[in-house]
């Protein structure tokens, strides 16, 4: 390496370090993304699994009508079962603030020390809880804005208003976070259940199947033969939940995320591969001459060849060192945020070997591979050629249309007509700097662009819904009781009967396997009576219709429930099991319900019919109130709750619009961030490309600027036509950005829309993001082309015309 | 030796036959070059032929655009010739592609340009030693030595360790010559070397030229300037790229 032509290696990387230092930041910038993402992936993917599987999660529960020690000894001998165990459930509520309730999910537990199935680890306070206490999950704690030690007033479905203190904290990360479903989570004993108010017969059996975790088809053979002849043993099979097997409730949608982030970060490692190029174009056609004396003097194509090669090589290895390790951090940090947002432990923040290598070679491929070509070009061209070359052999300007209508350009001041003549002189390299700005940007506004289609989704989906609270009953009441006792509280409107129904797919067994979590609220799926003339839903259309006042067996699926039915049409009959006993519907609806899980509405009298329940009684009203705002809604809602009270009717839920609004955000958060984040590394990469790009056009033209001061050009006039130069072609880069962004965003709008929602993202151009990008642009062009163009006319003519 | 060209020699559409000499270098036959240009093609040489003797210090002159770049492009191997064929040293320089064309005139041709050329960002000694370096001669250990003797050998031994914007014209022109010779080849080739110098320095340099010649190089230069003539032993006159005089050559 100490031979001349390493020396000048050594020198021109000196001599161009300001350059040279911005490929390797663009780079590492990019390598950066992927890294943070990459590791965070590792790590996230690796133990969210570990936390779940930790847990030992059931692959099936199967609610019977009681599970007693013998029937759990048995079972634990049955085919293809390696364990099972009794357990219960109880859909309580909890007071958080005066008058304010929400949902708390009582597990029971008969004995916390032995706990095979489902399993939770004490976090603090006491273990297991002494009698009449609970313990609380950590996250639910801050949920209902209580410590250990504290009393929480709770209410079960046949008990009444109890306090009970909250012995200690447990870490159950089989469940999806209390705070982002808007529902608490409890542990309790048999015996403080009794006290509460309800039975303390166990009746959930919790078995693991032999297959889990990952083959669902074999689970479901073994549980159904299992409920079959649990059956036979007179047992009274209810629902049988077989979730996903081996999967934390939230895996699919974080993964899903990772996913895009990581398309993301690639796009941006592309991006500084182009601007490395770009780059390296410029330094070539800097050096063409000296090149050209090269290989006069003896050199091979070959020898110069490898010396831009190790010089990419160099700089690639520069960026890796700069930016895998801060990667590596942020990954490590991004993923205790993410862990902590899913409530999950990182047991380790290893990543893998891999995880560094991958990086290592993107960060010296990538560039070597976007400049190979161009570098390739340049020292195969002959010494006659590159001796020749001034810079304007091929793409001189006027030989095209375009350069016939600049030409034509008349009443501008001159300085402006030569800088747009200018912008279109080199042509490969504005399209190359145009091609990079382009891809920013648009890149860029996509991100803001999904960001903001997201936020819009929520909002339809909220002002889909034209009612203020939903109120769930724990067993069926009389209508007429309820909307008088209802319609008779100052301040509500109106009150209409939504019934539900857990539904699930019928089996030709009669079995009634649905795929909810033990959590009851992801993967359910629900039949409601949707009354056809009501306007308190307009959910859009997907296809078909909405149900009408004479229908009897028609059903409109959300998106959600029309997957269980991948293959049914408008038209067809489709088969369910709604508590217990089988029911058909006709198809005639498909609507977009956001966030919501899967549901099937059907008329009241096909709800009736469906669940033989009388077409006067009702389980669930939606309420509407006079006003609207948080204050009177939190005030109505007290009164209901008093009323209904006084009338002896137990009330499982009520859903208000703040606590949906927490639920969906508590969802969406960690996403809009990250995509905010990529945006943002998007933003650095095409900043750097803009400076670097407009700097390489300004050192190409130095002679140029020689030649315009020795014809009478001021210093300033020579500045002001580069700025204008470099502002034009940034707004041209804006335009082509913005045309970009619109099939990007459509295009990752329709990938992170059905992975999420189901439903595609609607197209939505930022207004936000087109100004700011804008912004960027203008700014940034301007900057990047002052600074260069100022040296370059501190030069003396003589310098300037003597540059090689 | 080169039979071949004996027997071109011999054929009846040259002529006469000249005697066959084994210090003949440079051999041109019906050398020509067209260009596409923007005006249709332009024939820049049309049917040269010449010979140069080794040790020969030989001057091609002619006003601007009547070939003389091109013609010493064709020696160097710089540029193909449309037709003909140009043997240099034996070697047919017509046949070889860029990568044998690069290899073969690192050795065997020493290039001195108008606008000297030296690698900025390398110190003079470094430029003189890049040609060693490319073409791998000379062990690494003695590269150096031989620059700082070429370096003497051309008069600036004190400025070896400078880069070359530190020195003037002159001194870079030496300084490029030194670096012609890094390989020790028989044949010098000059586009204009004095064309950026004073005259007083262009006597020093075209010196220089001339004491190569008298050390058995063989020396093609390409100058606008006549009174420098008393230097070379023979003048090639170029004009619409066709040979005008050539006292050494046939047209004569």
């Amino acid at each position: 390496m100490n031979s001349p032509r390493w020396k000048k290696l050594q020198r021109d990387l000196q001599a161009a370090r300001g350059r040279m230092a911005m490929m390797a930041l663009a780079i590492a910038v990019s390598l950066f993304g992927v890294g943070t993402i990459l590791s965070a992936y590792t790590i996230l993917t690796r133990e969210i699994s570990r936390n779940y599987l930790g847990t030992h999660p059931a692959s099936a529960l199967l609610e019977l009508d009681r599970v007693d020690d013998s029937v759990v000894e048995a079972v634990r001998q049955r085919p293809g079962i390696v364990e099972a165990e009794a357990g219960a459930w109880v859909m309580a509520r909890v007071e958080v603030s005066p008058n304010e309730w929400m949902p708390l999910l009582l597990f029971v537990v008969k004995d916390f020390n032995t706990l095979r199935v489902n399993t939770f680890q004490s976090e603090d306070g006491a273990w297991p809880p002494p009698e009449q206490t609970l313990l609380l999950e950590r996250e639910a704690l801050a949920l209902v804005n209580a410590k250990i030690g504290a009393r929480l007033k709770v209410q079960t479905p046949n008990g009444a208003k109890q306090g009970i203190a909250i012995s200690g904290t447990v870490h159950d990360p089989g469940l999806a976070p209390a705070w982002q479903e808007q529902t608490a989570y409890g542990y309790v004993t048999p015996a403080t259940l009794a006290w509460l108010g309800e039975s303390d017969t166990l009746h959930i059996l919790k078995v693991v199947a032999k297959d889990q975790p990952s083959d669902i088809a074999a689970i479901d053979s073994t549980v159904s033969a299992l409920a079959v002849w649990l059956k036979g043993q007179g047992y009274t099979v209810e629902e049988i939940r077989i979730p996903p097997p081996g999967k934390h409730p939230h895996q699919s949608q974080m993964t899903s995320i990772l996913v895009m982030l990581l398309v993301f970060s690639f796009m941006a490692l592309v991006l500084s591969g182009i601007l490395t190029a770009a780059m390296i174009g410029g330094l070539l056609a800097q050096q063409i001459r000296q090149i050209g004396i090269m290989k006069a003097i003896g050199a091979r194509s070959s020898q110069i060849t490898s010396l831009y090669l190790v010089l990419i090589v160099l700089i690639g290895m520069a960026a890796v060192v700069i930016g895998l390790p801060p990667g590596i951090a942020a990954g490590r940090g991004f993923a205790r945020v993410v862990g902590q947002l899913l409530n999950f432990t990182l047991y380790s923040e290893a990543i893998p070997a891999w995880v560094y290598g991958v990086q290592m070679l993107m960060g010296i491929l990538v560039p070597l591979l976007v400049t190979l070509n161009p570098i390739l070009r340049t020292t195969r061209t002959t010494v006659r050629e590159t001796l020749n070359d001034y810079g304007a052999t091929r793409e001189t300007f006027g030989s095209r249309g375009l350069d016939g209508w600049l030409s034509k350009i008349r009443g501008v001041d001159n300085t402006l007509i030569l800088a747009l003549r200018n912008t279109f002189r080199r042509r490969g390299r504005l399209l190359l700097t145009l091609g990079l700005l382009s891809a920013a940007g648009g890149m860029f506004m996509t991100g803001i662009n999904v960001k903001t289609g997201w936020e819009r989704y929520l909002a339809d989906a909220a002002s889909d819904r034209h009612y203020d609270l939903e109120i769930r009953l724990n067993s069926s009441q009389s209508e007429g009781k309820i909307f008088s006792t209802l319609t008779s509280i100052p301040g509500v409107q109106k009150a209409e009967s939504w019934n539900f129904a857990p539904a699930a797919l019928y089996r030709p067994d009669g079995l009634d396997i649905v795929r909810t979590y033990p959590d009851g609220g992801h993967g359910s799926f629900t039949l409601r009576s949707a009354p056809p003339e009501s306007n308190l839903m307009g959910l859009p259309l997907l296809s078909g219709r909405w149900l009408e006042a004479d229908d009897t067996d028609a059903v409109t699926l959300n998106q959600n429930a029309k997957a269980l039915f991948p293959n049914a049409e408008i038209g067809d009959t489709l088969r369910l099991t709604v508590e217990g006993k089988p029911a058909a519907f006709r198809l005639v609806g498909i609507v977009k319900q956001i966030l919501t899980p899967a549901a099937a509405y059907v008329t009241p009298n096909g709800y009736a019919v469906a669940t033989g329940q009388s077409l006067q009684s009702t389980n669930a009203v939606r309420v509407v109130m006079s006003e609207h705002d948080a204050n009177t809604i939190r005030a109505v809602t007290g009164k209901i709750e008093r009323a209904l009270e006084a009338e002896n009717v137990s009330i499982k839920v009520v859903i208000s619009e703040t606590m949906l609004e927490g639920a969906t955000s508590g969802h969406v958060y960690v996403f809009i961030a990250s995509l905010i984040l990529m945006s943002a590394v998007m933003a650095v990469v095409g900043a750097l490309g803009l400076t670097s790009s407009m700097g390489t056009s300004v050192i190409e033209r130095t002679r140029e600027f020689g030649i315009m001061r020795a014809i009478g050009a001021k210093s300033r006039t020579v500045l002001r036509n580069v700025i204008s130069e470099g502002v034009f072609i940034g707004l041209m880069s804006w335009v082509f950005a913005v045309t970009f962004s619109i099939p990007l965003s459509l295009g990752v709008g329709y990938l992170i829309g059905n992975l999420a929602f189901r439903a595609p993202l609607p197209l939505i151009l930022s207004p936000f993001g087109l100004v700011l990008w804008l912004w960027v642009i203008v700014i940034g062009s301007m900057a990047a082309s002052a600074y260069p163009a100022q040296k370059a006319s501190s030069l003396t003519i003589r310098e300037t015309l003597s540059y090689i | 030796m080169w039979t071949p060209l004996q027997n071109h020699h011999l054929s009846p559409i040259q002529g006469e036959a000249l005697p066959v000499r084994e210090s003949r270098l440079i051999e041109l036959h019906g050398v020509t070059k067209a260009y596409d240009g923007a005006a249709g093609k332009f024939m820049a040489l049309k049917g040269i032929d010449m010979q140069v003797d080794a040790g020969e210090f030989v001057a091609v002159v002619g006003k601007s655009g009547s070939g003389k770049s091109t013609l010493i492009n064709m020696i160097t191997g710089i540029d193909h010739p449309t037709a003909g064929e140009v043997f240099v040293a034996s070697t047919p320089v017509h046949a070889l592609n860029q990568e044998q064309l690069a290899v073969w005139r690192g050795k065997n041709v020493g290039i001195v340009f108008q606008f000297f050329q030296l690698l900025p960002t390398l110190t003079v000694a470094e430029n003189v030693v890049l040609p060693m370096d490319f073409c791998n001669v000379y062990s690494v250990r003695e590269r150096r030595d031989r620059a700082m003797s070429l370096l003497e050998k051309v008069g600036i031994p004190e400025q070896a360790d400078k880069l070359p914007s530190d020195l003037s014209g002159g001194q870079q022109q030496r300084a490029a010559i030194a670096r012609a010779l890094a390989n020790d080849p028989p044949l010098i080739v000059a586009d204009e070397p004095t064309g950026n110098l004073d005259s007083q320095t262009s006597e020093a340099v075209m010196q220089l030229f001339a004491d190569l010649a008298v050390d058995g190089k063989t020396v093609v230069m390409v100058t606008h300037e006549r009174d420098l003539s008393r230097y070379f032993t023979r003048a090639i006159l170029l004009s619409d790229g066709a040979v005008v005089t050539d006292p050494g050559g046939q047209n004569e």
